[in-house]
């Protein structure tokens, strides 16, 4: 009797270990809740009636724009009501995931949910692999309301096409709408650069020449926050290896082109970066202790680093050395001459495939490239991506995004989604995470060659 | 007759919402995890197939599962061990030994485990700082030179959260195991002085066989505590890298749900749940001995 005792009680024990990781899930068979509540759904109206008694609820991760401008959705928001009398209601939370994600897997969707790829929990990245997207391509043909341009006129050339990430089954369908958009690149210091009298690179060439300069001086040339920025980084650097068509090639695994000279160009230079990174970086390379390894070049510990103008807010409280001012450049030309690359680092908004107002969630998804809308953004830095929207920035955002007009190319587009297969990881596992080993020497680059391709064979096969 | 019925359906009012609730929120989704490791599905897909143990044959060849797994049996020995030493070598010294501010050590003892672990992974973010970090700082003083060893490192990095976990659990088992001890009668101890049997000797022949059930408990209570709390140090502290050298099972279950890979993640759960509990009756049965009485 006791010994079954003591069995049930260890059972309990281990139960509790479960109970931490299971949650009850509904069914999933079960259709989408339909409560009866406000569903007027105006599927049998045109494309930009009002329908004004419908209510639409909007999910918006709280990032730093909100966090400089608090309200700046609800703002966005109200603008949109007054404008169509479609009402609202809005949830701004700083992980978005976890709070609308539970009732989503219940079945119940939010009608538009804005929020980006690349986040850790990769809750865009599932709806995708799992098509679970409403198609908006007709978004692009609607009139923004208020206005009487449609959304693909106003829209910046080059962000909503097959290989920007919005078609992302490569289809010609766009599924996802560009938000927020802003140049990557190598943030350093500029005042550490002039008060050495040190020339600021163009080719990677000139950058390892730098390097070993600095090095002298006990300046490491490179560090990076987490091996998460090396998307922009990589991004940049595929396009100056071949151009257009082999960023397209390599994003979509195309069979051998890890194989190509231009891969090992870029091969080439990974290795190379890793031997001048400040060795410290891998251990701080995680989302606890990022900031210490920004705060490396606040130090002149490190010149560059890989990342996006958010930083600047980020570390705007944090202590620096004397005459320290924020630089940055698009990434090194790999020749003399050559091209160079600033990845376009945007967000996205899109439409769940079980939300109950998709009509008028499209109509919300058109208001939000209004000038209205754009410009309420916009006090919160978050730059949307309409023509002449460059013109109006002030003060030091307007520096950041004049880099193109300074001669770099604008580089856009994801490495292609593909379905999940159990033990093959993630892109960003794959090609990014691996350059902690190289810089610790944990791991050398054949084998980092060698598995990448073993995973981008796995991922070509599975190509969604 | 009438009265005993009335008790009866009284008892089981009283119990059943206890029992339902259980039922709904621990007994479903417990099995609920078993069923849904059958599927393969995202997590906010409606959709689901069917795939078998497939699952299960894909966990056996995923390289990245069985390092996540290897990191956490090896969490759960270490850890196990020296907590287990330290606690039950601080509480018999508090219990045992006069010692001045008892009290106030058995409090600072304790501490750790009331704060939570993102506060604990915060101090030890201080603590393991390559530059400038106590640690290192520490180090340099002895070494005459700077030391920028990298805590957090590929290499270094299980070592150092096993020395944040045991920082943490000390405490708790050593309270756990001086309320036991206190339990224990003097005159045992004053009659086996008498007898001549020093401190080591009485702590070995009369302290530990006296709180074996207390120690058999605890050491379930490891297993447990182990899985789910390296969990929250992994998540808090190093998220899994350089590279995933700090993945344990849970956030490698937890990463695959991300991923889209609901299914193959509840395989993990199945794997996990399986793992402590046969690891958890193996230890009482091993540890299984007659209880003393006193």
């Amino acid at each position: 009797m006791k010994k079954l005792l003591a069995l049930v009680l260890v059972f309990m024990l281990a139960l509790g270990v479960l109970s931490a990781c299971g949650t009850p899930a509904a069914d999933p068979t079960e259709p989408p809740a339909d409560d009866g509540g406000d569903v007027t759904t105006p599927d049998d109206g045109g494309e930009n009636t009002p329908a004004s008694d419908v209510t639409i609820s909007v999910a918006a991760l709280q990032s730093a724009y909100e966090n400089n401008y608090p309200g700046m959705w609800q703002e966005v928001c109200d603008a949109f009501t007054a404008e169509t009398g479609i009402k609202v209601e809005l949830v701004v939370e700083m992980n978005l995931e976890d709070v609308i994600g539970p009732a989503m897997q219940g079945g119940e969707y939010p009608d538009v949910i804005h929020l980006a790829t690349g986040r850790p929990a990769g809750l865009t990245e599932q709806f995708i692999k799992d098509k679970n997207i409403a198609e908006i391509t007709d978004v692009l043909s609607m009139t923004v309301p208020g206005e009487d341009v449609t959304v693909g006129d106003k829209l910046i050339e080059g962000f909503v096409n097959d290989s920007s990430g919005t078609n992302p089954y490569s289809d010609g369908k766009t599924y996802l709408a560009p938000m927020f958009y802003g140049p990557c690149g190598l943030f350093y210091n500029a005042g550490l650069l002039e008060e050495k009298g040190w020339e600021v690179p163009t080719t990677w060439d000139e950058m390892w020449e730098l390097g070993d300069k600095a090095l002298e001086e006990g300046i490491y040339l490179f560090t990076y926050p987490t091996t998460g920025y090396f998307d922009a980084f990589f991004y940049a650097l595929l396009y100056e290896a071949g151009g257009d068509q082999f960023f397209y090639d390599a994003t979509h695994y195309a069979e051998g082109i890890w194989d190509t000279e231009e891969a090992q160009a870029c091969f080439d230079i990974l290795e190379k970066l890793a031997s001048y990174t400040n060795p410290i970086t891998p251990a701080q390379a995680n989302n606890q202790d990022f900031t210490m390894n920004q705060q490396l070049v606040l130090d002149n510990k490190a010149i560059f680093m890989p990342n996006g103008n958010w930083v600047i807010g980020e570390m705007a409280e944090a202590p620096r050395a004397e005459g320290f001012e924020w630089g940055m450049i698009p990434l090194p030309a790999i020749t003399e001459g050559g091209d160079r690359y600033s990845y376009t680092f945007f967000e996205q908004a899109w439409i769940p495939a079980g939300a109950e107002h998709i009509d008028a969630a499209k109509q919300f998804l058109s208001f939000l490239y209004s000038d209205v809308a754009a410009e309420i953004f916009a006090k919160g830095s978050g730059v949307q991506p309409i023509e002449g929207i460059v013109d109006n920035l002030s003060g030091d955002n307007g520096v950041y995004y004049s880099v193109y007009e300074n001669g770099a190319k604008a580089a856009l587009g994801t490495f292609a989604s593909f379905k999940s297969v159990a033990g093959l990881n993630t892109a960003a596992e794959v090609f990014f995470d691996p350059f902690n080993s190289l810089v610790s020497g944990t791991q050398t680059m054949d084998d980092y060659i060698t598995n990448l391709k073993s995973a981008s064979d796995q991922m070509r096969a599975n190509l969604s | 007759m009438e009265k005993n019925k009335a008790r009866s359906r009284f008892i089981v009012l009283c119990v059943a919402p206890a029992v339902i609730l259980f039922l709904i929120f621990m007994v479903y989704p417990t099995l609920n995890v078993f069923r849904m490791s059958l599927f393969e599905r995202g997590a906010y897909s409606p959709t689901e197939t069917f795939v078998g143990f497939n699952n299960f044959k894909s966990l056996v060849s995923d390289a990245y599962f069985i390092r996540a797994m290897q990191n956490t049996i090896l969490l759960i020995v270490v850890v196990t061990i020296i907590t287990f030493a330290f606690a039950l070598v601080f509480a018999g010294i508090l219990t045992r030994e006069k010692v001045r501010g008892k009290e106030l050590l058995r409090v600072i003892f304790y501490i750790p485990n009331i704060l939570s672990i993102v506060v604990i992974s915060g101090i030890f973010s201080a603590i393991y700082k390559p530059e400038n970090g106590m640690l290192n700082s520490i180090l340099s003083l002895f070494a005459g030179h700077q030391v920028t060893t990298l805590w957090k490192g590929e290499n270094l990095v299980m070592l150092s959260l096993i020395i944040a976990m045991v920082w943490q659990a000390i405490g708790y088992y050593m309270v756990m195991y001086m309320a036991s001890m206190a339990a224990v009668p003097q005159s045992l101890y004053e009659s086996a002085g008498l007898d001549g049997a020093g401190r080591v000797k009485q702590f070995f022949q009369i302290t530990i066989p006296l709180i074996w059930t207390n120690i058999r408990t605890t050491l379930t209570f490891f297993i447990i505590s182990t899985i789910n709390m390296a969990f929250l140090f992994v998540k808090a502290m190093t998220s899994g890298g350089p590279n995933g050298a700090s993945e344990v099972a849970l956030s490698y279950m937890y990463g695959q749900k991300d991923a889209g890979l609901y299914g193959y993640s509840m395989a993990i759960g199945v794997v996990i749940f399986l793992f402590s509990f046969i690891l958890s009756a193996l230890v009482n049965k091993v540890t299984k001995r007659t209880p003393l009485e006193f």
